[in-house]
Formats: structure tokens, C-alpha cells, sequence
């Protein structure tokens, strides 16, 4: 027999104390792992949002006559002046962009950092099938990054250099269907597929490969503007577009002011605000448990004596002690973070509306060391104070 | 082997100290049976709990082989209570969780070497309860828990067993048992102090001491 073999058979003996100092146990983890799943499952909820707000910093050309946000492009109308950026720009842009989101999320590992799509455009006007059709050079990779609501009703994206993307409404005004071959301005492409209708300027257009654009139309080296996506809530997107304006000669960075950033702040100011309250009902469960200790320690005074009567020394009780509050701990914590995930499926969908909630495995590491520690953090006063009695002391309290 | 000089143990403070001890003096030698007697209240446990180490003197000496062990620090009084001395009470004192070889296992536990139950089996034959190794305290008479206590003091070994009123909640016969134990235990080496209300008992030990109101009326 070794002492926690002892530890364990009182804890079997004592099964209804043991476990109502788990309850405190209990009730205080699973507050912190309900509360941090939802608020987890709202914040997915909040960037799931975010990607529909697509581009929230746009490069132009530093003289340019329209307004790109503000949509309100007719088909067939020629919107881009004469006013082009230079293709390097693209990557002096990515550069900037890419430190300065690292630095704000304090990535320093080269291997970790963080890449913010950006997407370079080139908008020309063609005339495909008899009817006038704006033309939109895309790099198809970091364009979808972009554009994450896009979603190809009919055959395929584009990754080859000869193929084309329709837009919804020019595949129908144009009776265009996946397969078919087209001339543009003398290149050969053929649409491989149509998007699904977006309700954005977007159904108008046509998407072919950044090159193949630049070749069609003798655009070599040029694009219309350069769309970032430097989404978080610590992006200093305002930041970024000084930084390129001033960095970046014959553009015009414009940081788009969005809802969604709005959104985001209000969420980590209710994360934070359940966060202390998390805090709060850990800190009075803790305060439960540790009365239940005080209670249980008082109860075994005598248990103690007869324990140090035979040999034990103090160190040895308050192990004891310990390994007990270690049990209470594991199981407080594992029964804290099943109640709690089970709490935050019930209550998510309360706080934030339409949320899915999903239950974190690694929350369960997390739940049981705030179990342990508080387990153990609870137990060590009264077991050290029971270690203080005088031995003949502890008898005679009976 | 031991040595009581001049202990005194007093409770509370000012006017309402009360004197438990009043310089008692007595002496135990290698192979001694002596009973501690005395009404109740009249220190006899207070004087036990003092020579083993389980209280403290308020003044005066306890010697044990020549060292003192009244003023020793808790972890000092652990290593005595590890070896030389243990303790059989009248409640017996047996953890209710653990069966009876696992109480008799416990000093070992706590010494920390050979926790195998074959000593203890053992010490449970030596008090003739080998048969009842694995019941629970709750499952076992008076007599039996007191059988269980004395293996326990006898698993460490210990040159003084202090036995305080071991018969003291036993009926006749089986308090005639347990001190004939006792007295077996004796003639086996180990020295014994016992404390008992009972003369007869007293009778059987080599050497009485009759406490009063503290203090030491009667050797003989």
C-alpha cells in the first residue's frame, strides 16, 4: 500500500464530501469553458461575416476618375482612365501590408507569418459576341482569397492562362456556357466557367488571368488597382494605406471603413466583459472549495492525529492532501468542461443569434489545469493548518 | 531507557491556568511494565502524551536514551515516533477507511521502506487476528480494534509501547485478554507504560504510579 492508495480509499469512503468540494470545482470551470465557447463560436461567426466584406484596403492609381466602392458601373461602360499602376508596386504593397500585419499580430517567426491577400486588377473594355463587356485581369489565387463568396454555379475556376470566368448576368446576356471559345481582342480563351449570381458588379463582368488581360489589351506590366484584405481586429488598416501613399509613388491607398470592424470591437469588449465574469465565479468557486477543504480537513483532525501518531511527518499529510485535491481537480475539471460545453450549446445561441456552436477539445487541457490548480491551490491552507495541531491536541477536540 | 525529570504541563494562563502536571519525576528501565494510575483528570494521558512526544512539557526533561526529546522540533518527534515509542489508545484510533492489515501497515507507509503486507500478517498473528486481516474497523468488536492497534504499535518495532486505558472499553474478559497480552508483549522485551483505572490490572504490572491532581502520590 502506498499513500495514495490510502488517499484513494478515504476518497471512497468520503464519496458525498469529495464530492461536493468537486462541485465548487465544477460550477467554476464550467463557467470559463462555457463562456469561452461561445464567445469562440461568436467570434467565427463574426469573421464568417467579415469575409463577405471582402477588400478593406484598395490601391489606385494616383489619378483616377472613379470610385471603385461605390460601385454603380453599367455594363459596357469604360470606367478606367489612362492611369495604370506598374506591376512591381504590387509586391512594394504586399510588402508593406504583410510587416505591418505581422507586427501588429506580433508574429516574429518567418514561418508563421501571416500572408493578407492581394489581389491586382486590370480592367479593360472588350467586345465579346457583338456586345461590349468589361473585362477584369485577375490573379485567380489571391482573387479568391478575396472573394470568398464566390462560388462557380457552372463548371470550373479559372487556372490556366487561356481561361475565362463569366459573371451571371453577362453568361446569360451573352447565352455563354462553359466550353465555349472566345476572342478577345485576338486571344484565344475559352470560359471555362459562370459564377453563381452575386448581386455585385461582379455578375457583369468578365474574369480571364492578370497576363492574359495585360496581353489582350497591350497592358503589359500594368494593372488598375491592387484590392488588400488585411482582416483582424488588430490590422491597423489606416496605417497600412499611409504607410503605402507615403512609401509608394503615383498610388492611392484608400482604407475602406467597415461595419464589420465595428462589430469586431464590440465582440472583444463582450469577450473581455465575460472573461470577468468567467474570472469572478472561479475566483468564488474557489472560495467554495476552499470552505469544503476547511470542512473536510476538520472533520479528519482526528484522522490526522492517528496518521501522525503512527509516523506521518507534516510534508506526508499535506501530500495527502494534495493527491486528494488532484482527484477532486481531474474530475472537477473533466465534469467542468463537459457542463460547461453542454451550458455553451444551450446559451450560444442566445447571445449571439445563429451561431454554431462546436465544442473545443483543447479546452478540456485548459479546464482541467484551472481544476487542479484551484483544487490544489484551495487545499494547501487548511492542510497545512491541520498540520499545526498538536498531535495530542487533535484527540482531545472529540 | 527513559527518563522523566521534574515535568510540569499547565493549561490556559493567569487565573485560569490549570496545572495537569505538577514535577513529576519517574524513571523506565529496559524490559519495564509500569501502570500510571489515578482518577480521571489527574494527568495520567497528559503525562503519557508528554513522554511520547504527541505534547509538550511546560517544564521540565523527558530522556530517552540519554537525549532529550521534549524540546525536539516536529521532524525530530517524527523519527521517534517512527522507531522507539508507539502508541496503543483506548479509542483505538484505527483510520475507518482501511481494513485491518492496512492499518498495520500504515507506519510503514509512512516510514517510507517495505510496505509489503507480509510483516504486517505477521503482527495480526502475534495478536491472534490473522483471520480478520481484511475487515474494515466498523466490521470488528472492541477487543478486536484494540488487537488491531497493538499489531500496528508492534509492526515498527519499538523498544516503549505507551498504552493509554487500552481496556478501557472492554468488558472483563476482554480487557483480561488484551493485558494478557500485554504482559506477553513484555516478556517478548518491549517495555510498556500503561495507563489504567483498573487495580487488578495495576497487579499485574511491575512497578505503579498513583497520580493526584498532577502530581506523583504513590510508587510502589
Amino acid at each position: 500500500m502506498r499513500l495514495h492508495q490510502m488517499v484513494a480509499k478515504d476518497i471512497v469512503r468520503r464519496k458525498k464530501r469529495v464530492l461536493y468540494a468537486m462541485l465548487g470545482v465544477v460550477v467554476g470551470t464550467m463557467t470559463v469553458i462555457s463562456i469561452l465557447t461561445v464567445s469562440l463560436a461568436g467570434e467565427a461567426k463574426i469573421y464568417a461575416q467579415l469575409e463577405e466584406y471582402g477588400a478593406n484596403l484598395v490601391v489606385l492609381p494616383a489619378i483616377s476618375q472613379f470610385d471603385l466602392e461605390l460601385g454603380g458601373l453599367e455594363l459596357g461602360a469604360v470606367t478606367v482612365g489612362e492611369n495604370y499602376i506598374p506591376e512591381y508596386k504590387v509586391s512594394e504593397v504586399r510588402q508593406i501590408t504583410d510587416d505591418m500585419v505581422n507586427h501588429a499580430l506580433g508574429i516574429q517567426d518567418e514561418r508563421n507569418r501571416y500572408a493578407a491577400p492581394v489581389a491586382p486588377r486590370l480592367y479593360a473594355s472588350a467586345t465579346v459576341k457583338g456586345a461590349s463587356v468589361q473585362v477584369v485581369g485577375i490573379d485567380a489565387v489571391e482573387e479568391r482569397k478575396i472573394k470568398t463568396w464566390w462560388r462557380v454555379h457552372e463548371g470550373k475556376y479559372i487556372d490556366e492562362s487561356d481561361e475565362a470566368l463569366a459573371g451571371a448576368w453577362v453568361a446569360e446576356l451573352l447565352g455563354l456556357s462553359s466550353g465555349e471559345v472566345l476572342d478577345l481582342n485576338g486571344v484565344g480563351i475559352t470560359v471555362v466557367g459562370i459564377l453563381k449570381e452575386t448581386g455585385s458588379d461582379d455578375d457583369y463582368r468578365m474574369f480571364v488571368p492578370l497576363g492574359t488581360a495585360q496581353e489582350a489589351f497591350g497592358k503589359e506590366g500594368m494593372v488598375s488597382s491592387v484590392d488588400v484584405r488585411a482582416l483582424c481586429t488588430a490590422c491597423p488598416v489606416e496605417d497600412i494605406a499611409d504607410e503605402v501613399n507615403m512609401m509608394v509613388s503615383g498610388v492611392r491607398a484608400v482604407a475602406v471603413k467597415q461595419i464589420a470592424m465595428t462589430e469586431m470591437t464590440m465582440m472583444e469588449r463582450v469577450n473581455r466583459f465575460m472573461l470577468a465574469l468567467a474570472g469572478i465565479t472561479l475566483a468564488v468557486g474557489l472560495f467554495g472549495v476552499v470552505n469544503t477543504m476547511m470542512t473536510s480537513v476538520h472533520e479528519r483532525i482526528r484522522d490526522i492525529g492517528i496518521m501522525r501518531a503512527v509516523g506521518a511527518s507534516r510534508n506526508q499529510i499535506v501530500k495527502a492532501f494534495i493527491y486528494e485535491a488532484i482527484v477532486v481537480g481531474v474530475v472537477g475539471g473533466i465534469l467542468g468542461y463537459v457542463v460547461g460545453t453542454l451550458l455553451a450549446f444551450v446559451i450560444g445561441p442566445v447571445i449571439f443569434e445563429g451561431i454554431s456552436v462546436t465544442y473545443v477539445p483543447q479546452y478540456l487541457a485548459l479546464s482541467l489545469v484551472l481544476a487542479i490548480v484551484v483544487a490544489v491551490v484551495a487545499t494547501l491552507y487548511p492542510a497545512f493548518r491541520a498540520t499545526r495541531v498538536r498531535v495530542a491536541d487533535s484527540f482531545r477536540s472529540l | 531507557m527513559l527518563e522523566v525529570k521534574c515535568v510540569s504541563k499547565f493549561y490556559g494562563e493567569g487565573t485560569t491556568r490549570v496545572v495537569a502536571l505538577d514535577d513529576v519525576s519517574l524513571r523506565v528501565d529496559d524490559g519495564d511494565f509500569i501502570a500510571v494510575m489515578g482518577p480521571s483528570g489527574s494527568g495520567k494521558s497528559t503525562l503519557l502524551n508528554i513522554i511520547g512526544g504527541l505534547d509538550q512539557p511546560s517544564r521540565g526533561e523527558v530522556i530517552l536514551d540519554g537525549r532529550r526529546i521534549d524540546d525536539l522540533d516536529e521532524n525530530a518527534l517524527v523519527d521517534i515516533r517512527r522507531g522507539d515509542i508507539a502508541y496503543v489508545f483506548q479509542q483505538y484510533h484505527l483510520l475507518p477507511s482501511l481494513t485491518a492489515i492496512e492499518n498495520v501497515l500504515l507506519p510503514l507507509l509512512f516510514r517510507g521502506g517495505d510496505t509489503r503486507p507480509k510483516k504486517a500478517m505477521d503482527m495480526l498473528r502475534r495478536v491472534g487476528l490473522e483471520k480478520r486481516a481484511d475487515h474494515k474497523p466498523g466490521q470488528l468488536s472492541g477487543g478486536e480494534q484494540q488487537r488491531v492497534a497493538i499489531a500496528r504499535a508492534l509492526v515498527g518495532d519499538p523498544s516503549l509501547i505507551l498504552a493509554d486505558e487500552p481496556t478501557g472499553n472492554m468488558d472483563q474478559k476482554t480487557g483480561t485478554e488484551i493485558l494478557e497480552l500485554f504482559t506477553r508483549l513484555n516478556r517478548d522485551g518491549h517495555s510498556i507504560i500503561m495507563v489504567t483505572h483498573n487495580p487488578e490490572i495495576a497487579g499485574q504490572a511491575g512497578q505503579t504510579i498513583v497520580l493526584k491532581d498532577g502530581r506523583v502520590e504513590s510508587t510502589s
